[in-house]
């Protein structure tokens, strides 16, 4: 039972996938099947739509999400009349989405579910303290799409990847896309001191001094830098963007002198909107990537079968993987 | 149809009070917003009445638990006015919305129990009918499901579906067996909630009462939370013959934000009858601002509020006609002259036919003096023999009008002391108001000018000029 009582040192893990049809259903299904197996008090929530029994781009066949009973969930009211469980409404949360209010629930008796919900992680933080003041051991969030903005270690705690042969059906690019992604969540963190200074940094583009200091730049947003922002670095090499960080601020940044003494600070992963061109670039020219917060990542798994009906081998896949990253990649359909 | 909704946005100042009501729900705002403007004496002091009660319930420590308890129950309170309208039209409710009508009914409950002593709380609706209804097996929980004791044949079909489902991949002929029993299940479940929307429908209008009732009360125990901290007083309503006089008016949003900078507030003292009050003053003497508040006062006496005075003596009137500021629309094509006068002309036909409060802020200021002066006095002339209440604030001096002036007393020579800044300016200020018979206003333009530290060569020049 691979990396099932790892997740269970969480409050809440995020399954993210970086493409749609990397099997995070199959794996979130897998997941549940095991907790449970061990009885462990659960409840799944998500961000945007999920959960179709169809796919919306490729209309292929989808695995629902299975539910067991007592166990928690929250979807919206249209998706939630649809279901085919047996449940009880516990609450109904007033804020409405386009699918109607969202709907939380307890599993009365096992079945399928369409998963739906809300619209911004700020909701879905305030749905997992609810749920972890009411008992719930462990909350699930399954993400829609490719969204990674749920794997941000400020809305849960840690998170399980999912990537397969729908990111590519060459081996060798899905392991490069996928090794890029996996570097990014394991970006090295801020000192504790550095995090402290820059707690205030709210919005815009900081810098951190020789002695820890921050100070603000007055650069409300990164996309504004410019030449005529004066010289960022009078403070030091070390600057912190607060928000979304492109290539474009990468692509600056390694074009300045001081590039080899550079760090910037981003507040996280999913704050990094960057292509592996561009990172492989700064980093070669000695430039620093590091997050003020890490991701927790408990696992890789890997879907080898495409929506256009490819197929990887799965053993070979996932021990290229596993080499590849240095951590283990699980197929869930075979463990 | 006069409610705070239609109101709300032609002052600031009202706004601001109305901002600041501690709703806990969004069915208390809904019914805030339709809240209708009172015009009889009797309904204003009714309103009033249930007010100083609640003020007193929210001071009496007695009842404090009680209180919490009913906000709280408010802070859950959904509106479900969208499910009551589909029960009324004979809709089959879906499990969420019995759902909310179950949860309302529970914490409608919950709250007749919290106010069983809080007389100006009126709960008597009875909703236990709808409660023994959606809690059948009487757990006292606002979950709900299509309970098994709502059909017999229920409770076999769902232990089947467990058995059938107990392994972790049912072979395919389960699993078909599976998708018929959630298909029967959908079915008896559909008939059930038929059933119930028919046995609920004779309830709706007690559940509309009970919605209204909780509405009303959130309202009511913000309009008294709101008196307290504010230190708002109870006006008496007088009859229209009569003035209205205000002792100690002050400005809600203007003395807290003097308060945040600690910086001093000084409330007034004014009386304003039928017939027109003209206003002068120096520059920065607050006529502007006593108009606002003289307005935001009328209107929450109209709603049923308390006021921003230490006392307050008030007729009714049957709006409240603010023709203030620069009401330039560009979008129209029209200059701010014309924007003012067609307000004014607009306001002037409507007081012909009914009492109003007519706030009229230096009207015809943007326009030459010769005929600004000569639509003021016009103005004033037709609004004296009005039965309306008008506060018209001037420069003009001369008008040649009879009616009464109250003058701003403005700067105090005795109370500047150390250097006059923009900043510190209104420290020298005398708020209050005094009664004027002279038909002249005071000239002070040029002396704040200096203070607010303008171009010293115009000043010299526009002072050569005057003589």
């Amino acid at each position: 039972m691979p990396f099932v009582n790892d997740i269970l040192n969480h409050h809440s893990i995020s399954i993210v996938g970086l493409e749609k049809n990397t099997g995070k259903t199959v794996c979130l299904n897998y997941i549940l099947r095991r907790l449970n197996d061990l009885g462990v008090s659960t409840a799944v929530t998500s961000i945007g739509v999920d959960g179709e029994q169809t796919d919306s781009v490729y209309a292929t066949a989808k695995p629902e999400i299975t539910l067991y009973e007592g166990m928690r969930f929250i979807t919206s009211e249209r998706h939630y009349l649809q279901r085919r469980l047996v449940s009880e409404i516990v609450d109904v949360d007033t804020r409405r989405t386009s699918l109607g209010q969202l709907v939380t629930a307890e599993v009365l008796c096992r079945g399928k579910v369409i998963l739906s919900g809300a619209a911004t992680t700020k909701v879905l933080s305030q749905q997992i303290d609810t749920f972890h003041r009411q008992g719930v051991r462990l909350t699930i969030v399954d993400g829609a799409l490719s969204r990674l903005s749920l794997a941000s270690p400020t809305v849960t705690e840690a998170m399980i990847l999912a990537t397969g042969a729908a990111v590519s059906p060459n081996l060798q690019q899905l392991i490069s896309k996928t090794r890029f992604v996996y570097r990014l969540i394991n970006l090295e963190e801020v000192s504790d001191a550095a995090r402290t200074s820059l707690a205030g940094a709210t919005s815009g583009l900081w810098a951190l001094d020789g002695d820890g200091v921050a100070h603000d730049l007055d650069i409300p947003s990164v996309f504004l830098l410019g030449t005529e922002n004066g010289d960022i670095f009078r403070y030091g090499d070390t600057l912190f963007a607060s928000g979304a960080v492109t290539d474009r601020l990468l692509k600056y940044l390694t074009a300045r002198p001081n590039v080899r003494r550079m760090v910037l600070v981003v507040r996280d992963f999913t704050k990094l909107f960057i292509t592996p061109e561009a990172f492989a670039e700064y980093t070669r020219r000695g430039g620093r990537l590091q997050v003020l917060q890490r991701s927790r990542l408990i696992a890789v798994c890997l879907n080898p079968t495409s929506p256009q009906g490819y197929r990887l081998d799965s053993r070979e896949a996932c021990s290229q993987l596993t080499e590849a990253l240095g951590t283990p990649v699980y197929d869930v359909m075979q463990v | 149809m006069m409610n705070v909704k239609s109101k709300i946005n032609e002052e600031q100042g009202f706004l601001y009070v109305v901002d600041n009501l501690e709703l806990m729900s969004a069915v208390g705002r809904r019914r805030l917003m339709e809240q209708q403007w009172l015009s009889s004496a009797g309904e204003v002091e009714e309103e009033l009445r249930r007010v100083a009660d609640a003020m007193a319930v929210l001071r009496d420590g007695q009842y404090a638990s009680s209180v919490a308890l009913i906000r709280h129950k408010l802070m859950e309170l959904h509106d479900i006015v969208g499910t009551l309208r589909n029960l009324r039209g004979g809709v089959t409710l879906t499990e969420v919305e019995l759902f909310e009508v179950k949860h309302f009914a529970l914490l409608y409950g919950d709250s007749v129990r919290a106010a069983a002593d809080i007389d100006c709380l009126r709960f008597d609706c009875r909703l236990d009918g709808v409660v023994a209804l959606l809690d059948p097996d009487c757990t006292g929980m606002a979950n709900f499901y299509i309970y098994d004791s709502y059909d017999a044949r229920l409770a076999p079909l769902r232990r089947r579906l467990k058995e059938l489902q107990m392994h972790h991949e049912p072979d395919p002929e389960a699993m078909t067996a599976v998708a018929d029993l959630f298909a029967r299940q959908d079915a008896i479940q559909q008939e059930v909630m038929e059933r119930l929307s028919r046995q609920l429908k004779p309830y709706v209008d007690s559940l509309g009462q009970a919605l209204e009732q909780m509405a009303y009360a959130d309202v009511l125990l913000a309009k008294a939370g709101q008196a307290i901290a504010w230190g708002l007083c109870r006006p008496q309503v007088v009859p229209s013959s009569e003035p209205s006089s205000m002792s100690g008016l002050f400005n809600p949003r203007l003395r807290h934000h003097n308060e945040a900078l600690q910086l001093r507030y000084q409330p007034v003292d004014v009386a304003v009858g039928s017939g027109v009050c003209l206003i002068t003053g120096a520059n920065m003497a607050g006529k502007t601002v006593l108009l606002k508040t003289v307005g935001i006062a009328q209107m929450m006496l109209q709603f049923g509020m308390y006021v921003p005075a230490a006392q307050a003596c008030m007729s009714l009137v049957d709006d409240v006609a603010f023709c203030i500021g620069d009401e330039q629309n560009e979008m129209k094509g029209l200059s701010s002259f014309a924007s003012e006068i067609i307000k004014i002309s607009s306001t002037l036909q409507r007081a012909r036919r009914e009492r109003l409060m007519v706030l009229v802020d230096e009207p015809a200021r943007t326009t030459n003096p010769v005929e600004g002066k000569a639509i003021v006095h016009a103005i004033g002339l037709i609004l004296d023999r009005l039965p309306s209440v008008t506060l018209i604030t001037t420069h003009y001096s001369q008008l040649g009008l009879g009616c009464r002036r109250l003058r701003v007393k403005g700067f105090v020579e005795d109370m500047v002391g150390g250097e006059l800044t923009p900043q510190n300016i209104n420290r020298f200020m005398d708020y209050s108001l005094v009664a004027d018979d002279s038909d002249e206003v005071p000239h002070e333009a040029l002396r704040i000018a200096a203070i607010l530290g303008c171009d010293e060569e115009m000043i010299a020049q526009a002072l050569g000029f005057v003589g």
